[in-house]
C-alpha cells in the first residue's frame, strides 16, 4: 500500500492557505505543539494523498466489471454531474467543519482535547484540499458549466449557514459540540468514505483510503474525551454533565442521520458505481454503531460509579435501567445516555416534520412538541436562528399552510451567503500566479 | 469447531473497541484500567488504524493485537513492524485467534514495507514466549537493557 502525495497548483494552494488565515487562525499552533501531543507521528502535510494500487475494475453498478473511469468525460453526463455534486458537498463539509470547530476550540477545558481537535481540523483542511485536487486536476466544465477556479471560489466562500449539508450550518454552543460532533458527524463521514472506496471514478476511489485512516483518529478524538467526561461525571464533576452530553447527541444525531440522504434514496449511487450501499442500509448500520458507542459510554459511567461490577454486569444494569426506566445502586436511567429515536427532530427524509419525540412517541400538538424539543436540546441552541426557523416551519406545516415537501425544501434557509475574501471586497480567494507547480512525489505512508 | 471458526472476523482496530480491550485486559490481569487503553488505542489509531487488529467472534471482540510501523529507532534503519500489546479473552483461547491476528498484522505491515516484526517479552513470561516462538519469532540480536533512575 503506497500513497502518492500531490500539491495543488500554486494559485489553489495559496487560496487554501489564504482561506486558512481567515477561518482557521489556530492552524499555526499545530506544528509547534506536534511533538508534545503527537510524538513520533509523521508531520502533518497539507497535500492531496492518492492511494496507489487501487483496483482497475468497477466493483458495483451498471458498469460492474468494466475498467474504472479516470476522466469525468468517461463517466457520461448524468453520472458526472452526480459525482461532481458529491465532490462539492464533500469539500463543503471539510471546510465547513473547520469553521464550526474554530468557534469554540479555545474553550476546551483540557489542552490535550484541544490539540486533538486542532489536528482533526488540520486533517479536515487536507481533506478539503484533496477534493480541490479532484476538482482542478480534471476538466469538469462540460458538466459544471464553471471553470475550476469558480468552483473553488464558490466553496471557499461558504460560511456556517451556507454550506451544502445542514449539519455544517449549525454553530457550536460549547466545546461539548466539538467532541460530540467528532464522534457523531465524523462517523457519518467514515461511512461515506468507506462506501466511496468502490467508486467507479478512480481518482475519487483512490482519495478514500488515506482520508479514512485519518478519520479513525477523528472518531477517537470524539469518543475518548467523552469517555473521560462520563467517568468524571460519574464521580461528581458537574462541569460536563451527562445531561449536557445527552443534549448534544440530541442536537447532532438527527442531522447525522439526514446526511445519508432520504431513506428511500441511493439507487443512483449504486447504479453509477459510486457507493456500495443505499441510503437506508448505511443509515441503519450507522445508527447501530452509535448505539454501541452510547452503550460503551454508559458502561464507563456505571463502572466509575459502581466499581465492583464486572463489564457484563455493568452492561446488563444499563440495559435494565433504560428498559425499566428505573433506579439501582444510586443510578437512575436519566443518568445514562440514550440515542434519540430515528424520527426525532427531523427536517429531511421519511420522518421530516412528523413530530416524533425522543423515545419515538408521536405528537399531534405542535406547541407540545416544541416544548418537548426545548426540554431535550441544549439551551443555547434553542436561541439560534436555525431553531427559530425550524419551529416556524413546523408550525406552518401543522397549520396546513405549507406541505411537508415544501417545508423540507425550505430547510435550511441560508442564514449567511458566501462572500469574497474579507481582506477586501475586490479580492478573490483564488488569484492567478505565474508559478504553477504541481509536483508529485511518491511516498510510503 | 468449524461452525465457530466461520464466525471469526479479523478487522482493523476502531475507537469503539476500547471497552472490550479493557475488559479482556481486566480478565487477563485482574485490573480495570480504562485510562491506559484509551491512551494506547488513541496512539495506534492516530498512527495507522489498519496496523492494529481485533478478532471478533459473533460480533464480540475477543482478542486484539496493537502494532505499528517504525524506522530509525535503536539504529535499526530498516522499516520494522512493532507489536506492543495483544491479548485474547481466556474464554476464547485455543482457537488460533492469536495466530490469526498476527497474520493479519503481518500482512498489513508487509504492505507498508516492513521487513521485520519485533516485540519485547518479559523474561519470566514463558507462555507468551512460547506463543511467539510458535508463530515464528526467534531470538533477536538486540538485548533489552534498563536502569532504574528513581
Amino acid at each position: 500500500m503506497k500513497v502518492e502525495q500531490t500539491t495543488l497548483p500554486k494559485k489553489y494552494h495559496d487560496a487554501v492557505l489564504h482561506w486558512q488565515r481567515h477561518n482557521f487562525p489556530d492552524y499555526g499552533l499545530l506544528p509547534e505543539s506536534w511533538q508534545k501531543y503527537f510524538p513520533s507521528d509523521p508531520e502533518f502535510c497539507l497535500c492531496a494523498k492518492m492511494e496507489v494500487g487501487m483496483g482497475d475494475t468497477v466493483e458495483v453498478g451498471d458498469a460492474k466489471g468494466q475498467k474504472r473511469r479516470e476522466k469525468p468525460e468517461e463517466l457520461g453526463e448524468e453520472p458526472a454531474k452526480h459525482l461532481l455534486a458529491i465532490i462539492r458537498a464533500q469539500a463543503s463539509t471539510e471546510f465547513g467543519s473547520i469553521q464550526q470547530h474554530e468557534g469554540t476550540l479555545a474553550r476546551a477545558q483540557d489542552d490535550e482535547d484541544r490539540f486533538w481537535v486542532l489536528r482533526v481540523m488540520a486533517e479536515e483542511l487536507r481533506h478539503g484540499y484533496q477534493m480541490f485536487h479532484l476538482l482542478v486536476s480534471q476538466d469538469w466544465s462540460g458538466v459544471s458549466g464553471q471553470k475550476a477556479e469558480e468552483m473553488v471560489e464558490e466553496i471557499l466562500s461558504m460560511q456556517t449557514g451556507s454550506h451544502v449539508l445542514d449539519a455544517f450550518n449549525l454553530e457550536y454552543d460549547s466545546f461539548v459540540d466539538n467532541v460530540v460532533f467528532a464522534a457523531v458527524i465524523d462517523r457519518v463521514g467514515k461511512y461515506q468514505l468507506s462506501m466511496q472506496r468502490v467508486c467507479s471514478y478512480k481518482p475519487f476511489a483512490a482519495s478514500m483510503p488515506p482520508m479514512l485512516r485519518e478519520e479513525a483518529f477523528h472518531l477517537a478524538a470524539g469518543v475518548i474525551p467523552m469517555r473521560r467526561w462520563v467517568q468524571r461525571a460519574a464521580q461528581g464533576n458537574v462541569l460536563v454533565t451527562m445531561s449536557a452530553i445527552q443534549k448534544a447527541f440530541n442536537k447532532w444525531m438527527p442531522r447525522g442521520l439526514e446526511m445519508f440522504g432520504h431513506e428511500k434514496g441511493g439507487d443512483s449511487n449504486i447504479r453509477f458505481g459510486f457507493k456500495n450501499m443505499k441510503n437506508a442500509e448505511a443509515q441503519s448500520l450507522y445508527y447501530d454503531e452509535c448505539t454501541r458507542m452510547v452503550a460503551d459510554l454508559n458502561q464507563r459511567f456505571i463502572r466509575a460509579r459502581v466499581p465492583k461490577l464486572s463489564p457484563e454486569e455493568a452492561e446488563a444494569l444499563a440495559d435494565r435501567l433504560i428498559r425499566d426506566r428505573g433506579r439501582h445502586d444510586g443510578i437512575s436511567h436519566e443518568d445514562l445516555i440514550q440515542l434519540p429515536d430515528r424520527g426525532f427532530f427531523r427536517r429531511k427524509g421519511d420522518a421530516a416534520f412528523t413530530m416524533v419525540g425522543f423515545s419515538g412517541e408521536t405528537f399531534t400538538d405542535v406547541e407540545e412538541y416544541v416544548r418537548h424539543l426545548a426540554a431535550h436540546l441544549p439551551e443555547p441552541y434553542l436561541h439560534s436562528r436555525d431553531m427559530k426557523q425550524y419551529v416556524e416551519t413546523l408550525r406552518a406545516v401543522a397549520a396546513g399552510t405549507i406541505t411537508r415537501d415544501q417545508a423540507i425544501k425550505k430547510m435550511p434557509s441560508l442564514k449567511r451567503v458566501g462572500g469574497m475574501c474579507p481582506c477586501s471586497k475586490s479580492v478573490r480567494w483564488v488569484m492567478d500566479s505565474a508559478e504553477d507547480p504541481a509536483p508529485k512525489r511518491p511516498s510510503a505512508n | 469447531m468449524s461452525a465457530v471458526a466461520e464466525q471469526i472476523r479479523i478487522r482493523s482496530l476502531t475507537e469503539l473497541d476500547i471497552a472490550r480491550i479493557t475488559a479482556i485486559d481486566e480478565r487477563l490481569t485482574g485490573v480495570y484500567r480504562p485510562e491506559i487503553w484509551e491512551r494506547r488505542v488513541m496512539f495506534y489509531l492516530r498512527r495507522d488504524p489498519d496496523a492494529s487488529q481485533v478478532a471478533e467472534l459473533n460480533g464480540k471482540v475477543v482478542g486484539f493485537m496493537l502494532a505499528d510501523i517504525r524506522g530509525g529507532e535503536f539504529g535499526l534503519e530498516e522499516t520494522s513492524g512493532w507489536i506492543e500489546r495483544f491479548g485474547v479473552d481466556p474464554d476464547f483461547q485455543g482457537r488460533s485467534l492469536g495466530r490469526k491476528l498476527f497474520e493479519a498484522v503481518v500482512e498489513h505491515l508487509k504492505g507498508q514495507g516492513a521487513t521485520t516484526v519485533r516485540t519485547l517479552v518479559e523474561k519470566g513470561d514463558a507462555d507468551l514466549a512460547k506463543f511467539l516462538r510458535a508463530i515464528g519469532f526467534q531470538d533477536a540480536s538486540l538485548t533489552a537493557l534498563e536502569i532504574r533512575i528513581s
